[in-house]
């Protein structure tokens, strides 16, 4: 009887001393895990800040003409965004002609054909794939992409393409190699392995009794895939799409080996041409601080970072719509 | 285990049977699942097989229109007549033989699309019909499963409004769709109440006017009402087949005996 109060309270001791050395590292660490997640905002903010301040000169002298102004002459002091604009959407646009059916293509052959011995080997390449420095693609683009496109593709391009009506204005021009074309390419190749692997993750991710039922009524794969899976899984589809058009929106280093920075604005693909971030990373070293032309590469960073955050929310709308289906 | 194959009642000497299962084995990877199988489905009856968990009912079904052929590592030895044709052989177009041999699975599986296209979707696999005639094949089979009534005014809206019920009639209208000879069923009711159950019940008594029927169940008691014949499975083998009446009053195995007394299972 004499025991237990005291037991009680040397417990009670105990407990609340091992409280207070807990508690002391409790909100240490929630301060920091805190300050960890503040700051992402502080760096966005930042980041906001510098590229609109900094850009700011150049918009106020050029106004709204600077989006579609075509000019970019640093002797003249005049700038404009539209060359540089059109380079990025349409190397992307060339990318994603090229990237989705060959994602498609790797995604229902890993997740519907491949032998599963081979599938994780192939699964594995892709995630390597990924995981190669832009750098890298930039050089062997150059060294072996530029020179097979001068000397192979594009001659017979213009060839057989040249003269169709429409679209032969896309295939004519002198075959530099280096170009839109080539740029849209190595993007291509870059922004597969992100396509693929959504795309594989959602096929996978579709019920087996979905598929067998369809099966059952003497389907094909391919229109099993093609009426069921395709359709059931077109939400995440889309995401996955959308996050590789983020990327190559915003690639530098392998775009600015091979895209020829000129800039030009026409309707051949085989033209020299640029992209925001490769006449970026070309000019900046070259642009004295304070100047009207540090404003503008400034300013066209703010554009950039526009057109990818629309992407980048459209992608999670469509990726968040598909999980929900 | 020969007894199975005498078939010496009236009933089933009429026609020759739609499906002729002779000493059919089938393995998971290694693992040996259905051992010497020899088994009958007579020509439009519905033959209901039962057996616990794992006994192989549903490995059966899906030998029947090769659906194992999905997936690596499964294969099966032995034969199984249909047509007069082994349909093990390698020779068998399955897309052709699986718009023959229907299925109907555990849960509904309606297809992302409308009402109207998850039934034109499997018609349209293998025939090419006007715009009349598959409105006509549309109504005429969404009639038969007495989804008619409900949904002709909708035939257009997502299949996934239904109710579990009537997706499952749904399904059961999409397999009839393509006039197959033969309609599997593996558990179609599990994932149903007990209304919906009994209006599926009632179907297959009418379905098999016109189609030979197998359908696996878990519910004895849905056996007993539905089945013309029902195949016990037990660990692989097939212990014994018989009418639904003998089965379920004198069976001649004690295991037969044990499971539908509730012993095991």
């Amino acid at each position: 009887m004499m025991e237990a109060p005291s037991t009680t309270a040397a417990r009670g001791a105990d407990v609340s001393g091992r409280n207070a050395g807990g508690n002391a590292g409790d909100i240490a660490f929630g301060m920091l895990a805190r300050l960890a997640g503040w700051s992402i905002l502080l760096v966005m903010a930042g980041i906001i800040i510098v590229l609109v301040s900094g850009g700011w000169q150049a918009f106020s002298t050029f106004g709204p003409g600077f989006i579609t102004s075509r000019a970019w002459n640093p002797i003249s002091h005049n700038f404009g965004a539209a060359t540089s604009i059109f380079g990025t959407l349409i190397t992307t646009v060339v990318a994603l002609v090229f990237a989705v059916p060959f994602a498609f293509g790797v995604a229902f052959w890993l997740v519907e054909m491949a032998p599963p011995a081979l599938a994780r080997v192939i699964e594995t390449a892709v995630q390597l794939l990924a995981a190669v420095p832009s750098i890298i693609f930039g050089m062997w683009g150059f060294f072996i992409v530029v020179p097979f496109m001068a000397h192979y593709v594009e001659p017979v391009a213009t060839r057989y393409l040249g003269h169709v009506p429409g679209i032969g204005l896309l295939f004519r021009g002198a075959p530099y190699g280096t170009g839109l074309l080539t740029g849209g390419l190595i993007l291509a190749i870059m922004v597969t392995p992100f396509i693929c692997s959504v795309m594989a993750d959602v096929f996978v991710s579709i019920p087996a009794v979905l598929k067998e039922s369809a099966f059952g009524l003497g389907a094909t794969r391919w229109e099993v895939m093609r009426k069921v899976v395709l359709p059931w899984s077109r939400q995440a589809v889309m995401g996955g799409i959308m996050l590789g058009t983020g990327r190559a929106l915003g690639e530098t280093m392998a775009v600015t080996f091979v895209i020829g920075n000129s800039n030009r604005l026409g309707w051949s693909l085989f033209a020299p041409g640029n992209t925001i971030a490769s006449l970026i990373a070309l000019e900046f070293p070259e642009s004295s601080a304070g100047s009207l032309k540090l404003s503008a590469l400034l300013a066209l960073g703010a554009i950039l970072m526009v057109i990818s955050f629309i992407t980048l929310a459209c992608s999670r709308m469509f990726l968040q719509r598909g999980i929900k289906n | 285990m020969n007894t199975v194959l005498m078939d010496n009642r009236p009933a089933q000497t009429q026609s020759a049977p739609a499906i002729a299962i002779r000493n059919l084995d089938f393995w998971y990877g290694e693992n040996h699942a259905l051992r010497g199988i020899s088994l009958d489905f007579p020509t439009r009856q519905v033959t209901g097989m039962i057996g616990p968990s794992g006994c192989g009912k549903s490995t059966l079904l899906r030998i029947l229109n090769r659906m194992y052929d999905l997936y690596p590592g499964q294969r099966a030895m032995g034969e199984v007549l249909f047509d007069g044709r082994n349909i093990l052989s390698p020779g068998i177009d399955v897309n052709v033989l699986r718009s023959r041999i229907g299925m109907v699975f555990q849960k509904p599986t309606p297809f992302p699309m409308s009402i109207y296209d998850n039934i034109a979707f499997g018609v349209r696999l293998h025939e090419r019909l006007s715009r009349t005639e598959m409105d006509q094949r549309v109504e005429n089979v969404l009639r038969r499963v007495a989804l008619w009534g409900e949904v002709k005014d909708r035939l257009n809206a997502s299949a996934a409004a239904l109710s579990g019920g009537q997706q499952q009639r749904l399904c059961i209208a999409r397999t009839i769709a393509t006039r197959p000879e033969i309609i599997l069923l593996d558990e179609p009711t599990s994932a149903l109440d007990p209304i919906s159950t009994a209006r599926i019940e009632e179907l297959l008594d009418e379905l098999k006017q016109e189609f030979s029927i197998a359908i696996v169940t878990h519910n004895l008691q849905q056996a007993a009402r539905c089945a013309d014949r029902v195949a016990f499975f037990y660990m692989g083998e097939l212990v014994e087949v018989d009418t639904a009446d003998k089965m379920f009053t004198a069976p001649h195995e004690k295991r037969t005996q044990d499971y539908i007394t509730g012993r095991f299972g």
